[in-house]
């Protein structure tokens, strides 16, 4: 049925790639680590923004992984080895973790054994909320993405060698049992290491509001890849816009989800005004970051709203890549928001230090080595997937 | 018969490869007014008859974004201008309790608006009179056949040319479509004046037994038939009839507390003032003044009055004698009224007969000063500016 | 069994051409109905009679009828609403969501369950009516300008719900005509009755087929999708409110929205299948309502059962975590208190049993699937029970606490509102084509033209 003049060839990404992921990753380290010489805690706490950064990548890509095989999905065969090569950081994660494991103490209020006698209700909470389980539950998480990453990715790659059907079947019964897992994994670490900086503080809905941010960067990662990849002729020549329509599409819907939680979370809490949960988004509200939290209803929603709102900008390569990058950047404001004023509620305020975006720079580096070593070892586009001819003859 | 004006020219297809090539055929043919008619929309339609993209998109957005504006500027104006009110100790402006309704507006005016100027503007129906209607052509379009109709209206309009593209296209059933003549619509006709007659009458009736039987029956005459004794009825449940009931000997309305030297010359032991003075009160006994006391005593309460004679003046109020009375003798003077002067009680209530005592104080005060009292009140004034 | 990925299911089983489905989709229209149609219609409308008695005694001597109570104060009028509000979700979320998702499949049943929001949202609507004390002043619910110069309460959630309802309601109708509207045309033309065909007339405004009007029609059903899907959403989400806008324990917790809409949608679909079986088989839909289609709702409803079955365990994670004393209680009193039945009937119904799901023998074996979904209509309606019941009636207050026991009025309304859905559900297979025509021959195989006409 493929015609020969549009078959997939396989190309290695140019070394500049690597060059500059390696640049990257050397300036943002330097600069990260000498953030600790000025002022350890805020570079601990820049670390764990740059953690959860690429954690939320890593692991909402991999649920895109998973979701395309549970829901059957043609359009995004062909683009499926972006979330598969972004969903690789999964294992590299138990590497990046330790330093944060190593300093609990420093980062967490409810592993101060003196605090949390003094305190009825930690004391309430220190069978979930203590460091051996804490750690328990990290790696247990990290472990299950790790695990479920290598299923989905050996299966995948196998079949560009056998194009045996029975993998993509093997695929869907692993997405069946890997979504439960991720629901529950992912909530965990929401509670665990954004929740729980604030260890009084509850919500519910917490689980789902990293879950929907997650997927909101997961599906800005790569949707900036695809398009720099289509762009420099790297995919499949079959791919069309209709491919970046549905990624405009569902970057369009995930934001709106995103903006849906978040404004549930606040509205129930702001109405029902009991202290417990309001003095949480008060201290998000004290000095600048009054200007943070509005400016993260404009920057998360309403530009990429705009932006996306009419069906040919959902096509347009530039809107697209210009909203990802914009995304990514509104997710890394939504992560300081939540993480941040642990760190600084007490001076109310935001000092913009110069050491502050270290770690994120090496996580972009990181980004950027991670796809390239995956793109030369193995196809961009899985090539004995059997939808692979129907998700290239997708149509609207 | 003569009166019929073709309308156009129908062909059919029978599968979408063929309409798809036809459509694109008759456009390049240069022919403007024609229409494909298909039993459900086809893939790849739009490009064989070049069609620009719908607008129908530009009208959502204005009315969504009208529907939104609308919903927020018309709950500010209702909960922060029109009626504002402190509810579960939210702001007046209380966005966020606006958002819900601020969507739900926005969605259904959207939504209406699209379908209403869709079926409206863009396809202008309803058009049941529509010269396709009721033909052979039109029953099969809509089951399953796919067909091609060029209207006569085209400029290129040319029978034999057009039938003749249709057959090179290989088209089946070619006919001819003539639309039917419109009579004119006659009002006077007795069948439509029945039918207004009829909706008259229904429309009539059915207001009078709504507003005269149906809410006149239970449980709607709520407010008419209340289980409790109405001022002024009979009862039967007191031995002497009446409903409404004495109250008990020596009991006092509320502010109404009688004064106790009413109908004395001059009270025994003069009451005090019970109300200090200050600018409110000041201002109340003012306005009082002006209202009741000044149309006999005069602005200033020289007893000029304004009444021309029609009444005899009362003596001035900066008299020695009023002036060495105490507030309690002005108020005996208020309440009980002295030779001609009536009982102002009704007028005035008591915090205001004390309030107008403390302002005519402040006339007498300003009437009678001495020189030096004068000197002295501009200096406070004076160090009361400087301050 | 081995499935082909590389080849797409058909819609429709087996081949059919364009004529058949008119043919028998209109069936039920141009026959006049039968015994059993008689028979299952006087079910229904015995139900509906006790509902309209029972809402007629409680008109003539107000709510006290019901079994409320001091702490319980609002019981079986809420739990219905928010049942039947739930189940019209499915309706919405067929039509607009998988459209916009691109599913095929979803024709074959969007018609009918955009028909069953419809009713559903009827069936809700005449709750908030009734629980009012005197329900013919339903009225001063709208902002109007009035006579005492006051506007409704904007900021209160239940005149939020005012709006949704009625909002939801008029778009989903709207909505649904839309999609008649080349039916009704198609109708007019099959038609032999003249009366039949000057009401089709009326209703079809003309429609001709053109394909300048399917251009601006398709547009139009896109932008539709796209506004029904958020409102779907938020319409339970305000629902949702209702409860979690308050500071009672058990009802103000940040979860409610998404968990009530995968709620509605968990039960919409339930409700869903429920009928479809029966409509498939009645009317010999079986290759247009295949199994594949039930298949599918299946697994949907097992995702909406786990997504559901998620919040409960939060919920009772969080109550623990927050280490407020209330909180914890009304859980602890929610599983083991006097209610601790209701609470097990929902869990097993909406969690446990679905599971079943996850074997595909069970998702495409029909007595066992409906069984399950019967379950979990039951389920649901528990569910909203637990929620609003069990929070109030053991509240702060020791003192002031009580116990619920639901009126026959409580029971014969709740009849009654299945009365009037299935009434409507049964009037509707015999007046309107229960499956959309022109969007199933759009569908169909050999429908779309081979090369795709050139376009791009």
């Amino acid at each position: 049925m493929s015609q020969n003049d549009l078959v997939y060839q396989k190309k290695n990404l140019p070394d500049s790639l690597k060059r500059l992921g390696y640049l990257l990753l050397v300036i943002g380290l330097a600069l990260g680590v000498a953030g600790f010489l000025f002022d350890a805690q805020r570079a601990l706490f820049n670390y764990l923004l740059a953690f959860i950064f690429i954690m939320s990548i890593a692991v909402g890509s991999l649920f895109l992984v998973a979701l395309e095989y549970i829901a059957g999905a043609e359009w995004s065969t062909p683009i499926r080895r972006v979330p598969e090569f972004l969903a690789s950081f999964s294992p590299i994660l138990i590497i990046l973790v330790i330093p944060l494991l190593l300093n609990v103490h420093s980062i967490f209020e409810w592993s101060h054994k003196d605090i949390v006698a003094g305190d009825k209700i930690l004391t309430g909470k220190s069978p979930y909320l203590n460091t051996t389980f804490f750690i328990g539950r990290t790696l247990f998480s990290i472990g299950v993405w790790s695990l479920f990453y290598f299923l989905f990715v050996r299966n995948s790659r196998k079949q560009d060698v056998t194009k045996d059907q029975l993998l993509t079947k093997k695929n869907i019964k692993l997405s069946a049992i890997f979504i439960p897992l991720f629901a529950i994994t992912i909530t965990i670490s929401a509670i665990d290491w954004m929740m729980s900086l604030e260890p009084h503080w509850f919500s519910t809905i917490f689980g789902v509001y990293f879950f929907a941010g997650s997927v909101v960067a997961a599906l800005a990662a790569v949707t900036l890849a695809t398009v720099l990849l289509k762009e420099k002729g790297f995919l499949h020549p079959k791919m069309n816009n209709e491919h970046l329509f549905s990624l405009g599409a569902l970057q369009f819907t995930f934001i709106n989800f995103w903006a849906y939680i978040a404004f549930s979370q606040f509205m129930l809490i702001w109405y029902a005004n009991l202290p417990e949960e309001t003095y949480w988004f008060i201290g998000r509200w004290g000095g600048i970051w009054s200007y943070v939290s509005i400016g993260l209803i404009f920057v998360h929603f309403i530009v990429p709203y705009a932006v996306l709102l009419s069906q040919p900008a959902k096509m347009d390569q530039k809107k697209l890549k210009f909203i990802s990058i914009w995304i990514l950047c509104a997710r890394v404001i939504d992560l300081y928001w939540l993480i941040m004023p642990q760190v600084h509620s007490a001076k109310a305020g935001v000092l913009t230090i110069f050491f502050e975006f270290g770690f994120l720079i090496a996580a972009v580096g990181g980004f950027l080595l991670v796809f390239y070593f995956n793109a030369k070892k193995h196809n961009l586009v899985p090539v004995g997937d059997p939808k692979l001819e129907k998700g290239l003859n997708f149509r609207l | 018969m003569s009166e019929r004006k073709l309308f156009g020219i129908t062909v059919l297809f029978h599968t979408p490869d063929e309409i798809i090539h036809a459509a694109s055929k008759v456009r390049e043919a240069g022919y403007k007014n024609y229409d494909v008619h298909t039993p459900y929309p086809l893939h790849g339609m739009d490009a064989a008859m070049n069609l620009k993209p719908s607008k129908l998109g530009y009208i959502t957005l204005a009315f969504g974004l009208f529907g939104a504006a609308f919903a927020l500027l018309f709950m500010y104006w209702a909960m922060s201008i029109d009626y504002p009110m402190i509810i579960g100790g939210k702001p007046f402006f209380a966005l966020p309790a606006f958002i819900p309704i601020t969507f739900e507006v926005t969605v259904l005016l959207a939504t209406l608006a699209t379908v209403i100027s869709m079926l409206a503007f863009f396809f202008k129906f309803p058009f049941n009179s529509h010269p396709l209607h009721d033909t052979p052509y039109m029953k099969a379009v809509s089951s399953d056949k796919y067909g091609i109709c060029i209207e006569a209206d085209d400029v290129l309009f040319d029978l034999e040319k057009v039938k003749a593209l249709y057959k090179e296209l290989n088209g089946q059933n070619i006919t001819e479509i003539y639309s039917s003549v419109v009579e004119p619509f006659k009002i006077f006709e007795p069948k439509f004046l029945t039918l207004l007659t009829l909706v008259a009458l229904l429309t009539s009736g059915a207001t009078y037994i709504t507003l005269n039987k149906l809410l006149y029956i239970t449980p709607f005459d709520w407010l008419m038939n209340q289980s409790r004794v109405n001022v002024q009825s009979k009862s039967t449940f007191y031995a002497d009839g009446f409903g409404m009931r004495k109250p008990v000997e020596g009991s006092v309305a509320r502010n109404f507390i009688p004064y106790e030297y009413m109908g004395l010359i001059a009270p025994v032991v003069p009451l005090s003032n019970t109300l200090i003075p200050s600018n409110d009160i000041l201002s109340l006994g003012k306005k009082r003044f002006l209202t009741f006391c000044s149309p006999c005593h005069g602005n200033y309460g020289d007893g000029d009055s304004r009444l021309n004679n029609q009444f005899p003046n009362p003596p001035s109020l900066h008299s020695e004698k009023v002036r060495g009375w105490q507030d309690g003798n002005i108020y005996h003077v208020i309440v009980n009224g002295q030779n001609v002067m009536p009982s102002y009680a009704s007028q005035l209530s008591r915090d205001e007969r004390w309030a107008v005592i403390h302002y005519i104080r402040v006339l007498q005060k300003a009437k009678n000063a001495s020189p030096s009292e004068i000197i002295e009140a501009k200096k406070e004034i004076l160090s009361n500016v400087a301050k | 069994m081995n499935i082909d990925y590389s080849q797409e299911l058909p819609v429709i089983e087996r081949r059919i051409s364009l004529a058949e489905i008119d043919r028998l989709i209109s069936k039920p229209l141009d026959e006049k109905p039968d015994k059993k149609f008689f028979i299952a219609l006087s079910i229904t409308g015995t139900l509906l009679l006790i509902g309209v008695i029972s809402i007629s005694y409680l008109f003539l001597y107000g709510t006290g009828v019901w079994g409320l109570n001091q702490p319980v104060g609002w019981a079986f009028d809420i739990t219905n609403f928010v049942f039947w509000v739930g189940i019209g979700h499915a309706g919405t979320l067929i039509s607009a969501i998988l459209y916009l998702l691109r599913q095929k499949w979803r024709t074959g049943i969007a018609r009918f369950a955009e028909a069953m929001t419809i009713f559903a949202v009827m069936c809700a609507g005449i709750f908030p009516i009734i629980h009012m004390g005197r329900p013919w002043l339903a009225g001063y619910l709208m902002p109007y300008p009035n006579q005492h110069g006051l506007w409704v309460n904007f900021t209160s959630p239940l005149v939020w719900d005012v709006f949704a309802v009625s909002t939801y309601f008029t778009v989903s109708l709207v909505f649904w005509y839309v999609g008649l509207i080349p039916d009704f045309g198609l109708l007019r033309d099959r038609t032999a009755s003249t009366l039949k065909k000057s009401i089709y007339s009326i209703f079809s405004l003309g429609w001709r087929n053109s394909h300048r009007n399917w251009q601006h029609y398709e547009k139009a059903y896109m932008l539709l999708a796209g506004f029904a899907t958020p409102l779907v959403l938020s319409v339970h989400t305000i629902v949702s409110f209702d409860f979690a806008v308050s500071i009672i324990p058990g009802w103000h917790t940040t979860i409610f929205p998404p968990y009530f809409v995968a709620g509605a949608i968990f039960s919409g679909f339930a409700m869903v299948v429920t009928v479809l079986i029966f409509v498939r088989k009645v009317f010999d839909l079986q290759h247009i309502i295949t199994l594949n289609h039930l298949d599918k709702m299946n697994k949907i409803i097992l995702a909406t059962s786990m997504m559901v079955g998620y919040a409960y365990g939060m919920e009772f994670f969080i109550a623990w975590y927050s280490g407020n004393p209330s909180e914890q209680f009304v859980f602890i009193n929610r599983a083991f208190g006097p209610y601790a039945w209701a609470y097990w009937i929902m869990v097993t119904c909406n969690v446990l049993i679905p599971q079943l799901f996850w074997f595909k023998k069970i998702r495409t074996t029909i007595p066992i699937m409906l069984v399950i979904v019967i379950f979990v209509n039951v389920g649901m309606w528990f569910e909203r029970f637990v929620i609003t019941v069990t929070s109030l009636h053991r509240d702060f207050l020791p003192s002031s606490w009580g116990y619920f026991v639901p009126s026959i009025f409580d029971l014969g309304t709740l009849i009654g509102s299945f009365g009037l859905f299935f009434t409507l559900v049964l009037l509707f297979t015999k007046t309107l084509p229960v499956v959309a025509m022109s969007e199933l021959k759009a569908v169909a195989e050999g429908a779309q033209p081979s090369h795709n006409g050139g376009k791009h």
